[in-house]
């Protein structure tokens, strides 16, 4: 599905990510966790096409392309999605109809007709109810006056309309009460098959108490340092990230 | 006629002939006199500080071309309407009046126009010059049910017109009056609207601009209120080369509404110039002016808006904003709002921003599958929504946004 080589990414001259290697295959759901200025958010917003940053060495390879070759829109449209740690509120432009275009504008990439209003309606419901994403929400101002929870919701309610190969989840579950962590979660298990993938970018481990992870890696000062089952985000948990530096 | 000592102005105004209107014979004497002290303005003076006139002086204005009505008939914005179509000295009045409506042309004896200072050498020659227009009454207690359409075919020549619109009591009234010009057609024009708007009536008055690039467009609007009226003035500047509006709202009766919206999208070398003023001059009125503008390319705009509150005008309401997109680097504006308060007890506030599209907003969109195109225009739409909803009917605001698509290449 994706494979990243050596990645390099620097932003204003510094450099954020060091040589990161990582291959994700369809079916597999993978955590990224790490202290703070690790490089997580730097390795979601490369993937994603941030222009601020600027990768100065090593591949991504996106379902057979080059990832890095391609425009932010037409990443989204190859099957890319970011879940936004801070999603964008839009004032005036709606939710509902910027997702309707975005679908259409990714069935044109793939040389497919536009979705009817009907069929489009009728997955805007059924989706929106998938997050328990009040339907008066959905087809508001993108995430305008949403509050936190319900800005994420929006996040996987988007992702849920997309439809993606690969979802990038950068720490959805900062400023989830548990409630709406649970939902979120229930919302991205739901949409997990074998021929998607998931890289769930969190800090803490109990977003992976519901999004079970294949394998979880540890990002620190650039690189993936350590990698391991699912187990790994609880000895994290334990010992905290003093112990991957010790152990390095 | 005075001797204009002014080389550059009176070049100017000999492209034009003094207009024999009965009821602008009073106001010769004093444009004249105005005249012969002025001088063609310059950017020296505050009102074309940032409006270069350069142009307008060397322009070899395209000789003019006579339209036919059906010509005309083509550039009808809303289908079901009353229909007024001018080209040049042509002025085509309809027939079948619904009651309560007179329309005459500009030289009906009943017109009558109040004697005004003049803001500039353009109001001036207006008097002087204008030849083609339309007096229009709508009696007391009557609502039209179809808006009035005033369509201006401009193809070439320079040359002045002159409305006067007569709201009397209790009437309630839409105007539609749009300007448009040939394409590559050199031609200058100066619409001055008198409007008065008497007690309890509800007047709505949408300007749509649509000149060609090579066309100077200039348009200026006096209204007075009497109490408990609503008028509400909606200038849509989509195109054109040099464009000026010159706006001034006195409200002279208390418990009125003033509303002044504005939407300008410029792109190229154009220039807009908007200079707005709602002057206040009896207590517990309200006044509400929001204008916003798009602006690409190496054009400029320029937005001056002035409230005054006079000394008894208190409890008014008065509200104005300005917000202003830039899309490129060589785009500018200048906008300067202006409050003037005499009054003690008055809530007023007034705005201006300046920005670029939000870069986040804008990745956010394109994150989700949206080309660039699509996601500027998208936040463009919501940028401008506010002043775009007031377009209506339908039909009208339908032609706003083909016209901004076409502009800016955007797409549905």
């Amino acid at each position: 599905m994706i494979k990243i080589q050596n990645l390099h990414a620097q932003i204003n001259g510094k450099e954020i990510l060091k040589g990161l290697n990582l291959e994700v295959k369809a079916g597999e759901v993978h955590a990224i966790m790490g202290p703070n200025g690790a490089g997580k958010s730097t390795l979601a917003s490369v993937l994603a096409g941030r222009e601020d940053y600027e990768v100065t060495a090593g591949s991504v390879t996106f379902d057979g392309q080059d990832l890095l070759e391609l425009a932010t829109e037409d990443r989204a449209r190859a099957g890319l999605f970011l879940a936004f740690q801070y999603p964008v509120e839009i004032p005036g432009v709606s939710n509902v109809n910027f997702l309707r275009t975005a679908l259409n504008e990714k069935r044109a990439y793939h040389q497919q007709d536009p979705i009817s209003a009907k069929d489009f309606m009728a997955m805007v419901r059924e989706k929106s109810a998938l997050v328990e994403l009040d339907a008066k929400l959905a087809s508001r101002s993108v995430n305008e006056g949403f509050s936190g929870g319900e800005k994420k919701r929006n996040e996987i309610f988007q992702m849920a309309m997309l439809e993606p190969k690969l979802a990038v989840l950068d720490e959805t579950d900062s400023g989830l009460d548990i409630d709406a962590l649970r939902i979120v979660s229930h919302g991205v298990n739901a949409l997990k098959s074998p021929e998607n993938a998931c890289i769930v970018i969190t800090h803490y481990q109990r977003l992976l108490d519901y999004i079970v992870p294949d394998y979880v890696h540890v990002l620190y000062d650039g690189k993936i340092v350590k990698t391991g089952p699912k187990e790994l985000a609880l000895e994290l948990e334990e010992k905290g990230y003093d112990w991957i530096k010790e152990t390095l | 006629m005075g001797h204009i000592i002014d080389p550059k102005l009176a070049d100017f105004c000999a492209l034009f002939k003094t207009n024999s209107i009965a009821s602008l014979q009073a106001l010769h004497a004093p444009a004249a006199q105005y005249l012969e002290n002025a001088v063609f303005p310059t950017t020296r003076e505050e009102r074309f500080k940032y409006t270069r006139l350069q142009k307008l002086l060397n322009a070899s204005f395209s000789p003019e071309t006579k339209l036919e009505k059906e010509q005309l008939q083509t550039y009808a914005i809303v289908e079901d309407a009353i229909n007024i179509y001018m080209n040049g000295s042509l002025l085509i009045l309809p027939e079948n009046l619904p009651t309560g409506l007179t329309i005459e042309a500009l030289n009906s004896t009943s017109n009558h126009f109040e004697a005004e200072a003049f803001k500039d050498v353009f109001s001036a020659m207006n008097c002087l010059y204008a030849n083609n227009g339309c007096r229009i009454v709508v009696k007391a207690n009557t609502t039209l049910e179809k808006p009035i359409q005033i369509i201006q075919v401009h193809a070439g020549a320079a040359a002045f017109f002159r409305h006067q619109f007569v709201f009397e009591k209790n009437a309630e009234a839409k105007v539609i009056l749009a300007n448009f010009s040939l394409k590559d057609a050199v031609g200058f024009s100066h619409t001055h609207s008198a409007i008065q708007v008497a007690q309890d009536a509800r007047v709505q008055i949408q300007k749509i601009q649509a000149c060609d690039a090579a066309h100077f467009d200039f348009n200026e609007e006096r209204s007075n209120q009497a109490s408990n009226s609503v008028l509400e003035i909606n200038t849509y500047t989509l195109s054109g080369g040099l464009v000026r509006n010159d706006l001034a709202a006195i409200v002279q009766g208390e418990h009125a509404e003033t509303k002044l919206n504005g939407a300008y999208l410029l792109a190229d070398q154009q220039h807009v110039a908007n200079y707005t003023t709602i002057d206040h001059h009896v207590p517990n009125c309200e006044s509400f002016e929001t204008y916003k503008g798009i602006i690409d390319g190496a054009a400029t705009a320029v937005f001056n808006g002035k409230v005054f509150v006079r000394k008894d005008a208190q409890k008014t309401n008065a509200f104005q904003s300005n917000a202003n997109v830039l899309l490129s680097e060589t785009a500018s504006v200048n906008s300067k709002p202006e409050l003037e308060i005499y009054a003690d007890d008055v809530k007023c506030s007034h705005g201006s921003t300046t920005g670029q599209l939000d870069d986040q907003a804008l990745f956010y969109l394109r994150a989700r599958g949206l080309s660039e195109k699509s996601a500027k225009t998208l936040l463009l739409q919501a940028f401008m929504a506010e002043v775009l909803e007031v377009a209506e009917p339908e039909a009208l605001s339908q032609f706003i946004i083909s016209k901004i698509q076409e502009r800016f290449a955007w797409e549905n």
